[in-house]
């Protein structure tokens, strides 16, 4: 007497044999160096990167550093002749900027702090990844040259926020 | 470790992780990179797989699968090409004609079938010829619900199509080994056993 099993149950045998012979099978060792390799090097670029990014910040900090200080020793400077420059001009100017963006030091509590404007070479702000290359004012025109950025920095000297400026500046001679 | 926190070491230059990463799942994507392209192709597939999840590490997303599902979807992207670049089978995502073997299934009935002195050994030789005759469409669903032994959630997720796309084409594709098993006989697949 012959007991039946259906087709079903013999594909099934058969998909699970294959599916145990198969269990072992694996990419050749060439492949896992590769893939390692390829790790290391993604891993490599990450810390270059990141070095890049930190050292921009760094130079940033002290060219903030130092606008700070000379702004403050404009601003003392200035007083009476001040005044006798706008008597001879009006200057009206149309700004568009964008809005403010955290740095590095955003996250720094602040208890004071300055606006500063200052130019601020392109290439430096290509490597924060920050550049909107359309919205912001150049001196020259070309990559190389300076956008116009306002700067927020703590009374401690360190950047907290930018936002960059397109200007249009015009000049009337005051009757 | 779960498999997103083995991901955030990953994330961090952990080398330890990936490395166990790999280990984990290297073996289901060459396998199925095997079934669906070619030994010889699933070593590339395999590479290409894991150095594109490298590059962009944060497109994995927890809450809509595990890490293997994520990696087994790069895979099929990458095997896709291939399989469209070969231009000798039809995309992953097209229910075409099932080819040969692919009419009506022989009725099973009669007892007289040559499975019954098939060994192990054959039968397994093939099926495996009958998968890889498969349209890649039933072979994909085949490979994982059969093979790799998924659900169909998850089967579905990696095929990008809906569960019942999955259920539909795996019964196809059981449809058409069990007839091209049966041709390769010339009977009906019945295997006989004698009762105790």
């Amino acid at each position: 007497m012959k007991d039946f099993q259906s087709a079903d149950h013999v594909l099934a045998d058969g998909l699970r044999a294959i599916a145990d012979e198969e269990s072992g099978l694996s990419a050749s060792p060439v492949v896992e160096a590769n893939v390692m390799a390829a790790f290391s090097d993604v891993v490599r670029a990450r810390r270059r990167r990141t070095r890049r990014i930190v050292s921009a910040l760094g130079v940033a900090a002290v060219a903030v550093a130092v606008a700070v200080g000379v702004s403050k020793v404009r601003s003392r400077n200035s007083g009476a002749s001040g005044l006798q420059t706008s008597d001879l001009t009006l200057q009206t100017s149309r700004e568009v900027t964008t809005a403010f963006m955290p740095l590095a030091y955003s996250g720094v509590p602040i208890a004071d702090g300055h606006v500063v404007r200052m130019e601020v070479p392109r290439a430096s702000l290509v490597s924060f990844g920050l550049l909107p290359a359309d919205i912001v004012d150049t001196v020259d025109g070309a990559r190389g040259g300076t956008v116009i950025a306002d700067v927020i920095v703590g009374d401690d000297g360190l950047a907290r926020a930018v936002r960059f400026v397109r200007r249009a500046v015009r000049k009337e001679l005051q009757r | 470790m779960d498999d997103d926190g083995l991901l955030d070491r990953v994330k961090r230059g952990d080398r330890q992780a990936f490395s166990h990463l790999y280990a984990l799942y290297q073996s289901a994507i060459y396998r199925y990179a095997a079934h669906m392209c070619g030994a010889a192709a699933a070593d590339d597939v395999v590479q290409d797989t894991f150095v594109a999840m490298l590059r962009q590490p944060a497109r994995f997303d927890p809450a809509r699968g595990t890490i293997l599902s994520y990696l087994l979807g790069i895979a099929r992207h990458h095997v896709t090409k291939r399989l469209a670049s070969g231009g000798h089978e039809s995309p992953l995502d097209v229910d075409g004609p099932p080819g040969d073997g692919g009419g009506v299934v022989d009725p099973i009935a009669a007892d007289d079938t040559p499975l019954d002195v098939l060994s192990r050994e054959q039968l397994v030789a093939q099926l495996r010829d009958a998968i890889q005759s498969l349209p890649p469409a039933y072979r994909e669903a085949i490979v994982l619900c059969e093979l790799q032994e998924l659900d169909y959630a998850t089967a579905a997720a990696i095929m990008s199509c809906p569960i019942g796309t999955v259920r539909s084409r795996l019964h196809r594709a059981k449809a058409l080994l069990t007839a091209k098993l049966a041709a390769i006989h010339r009977a009906p697949l019945v295997v006989t056993r004698p009762t105790r």
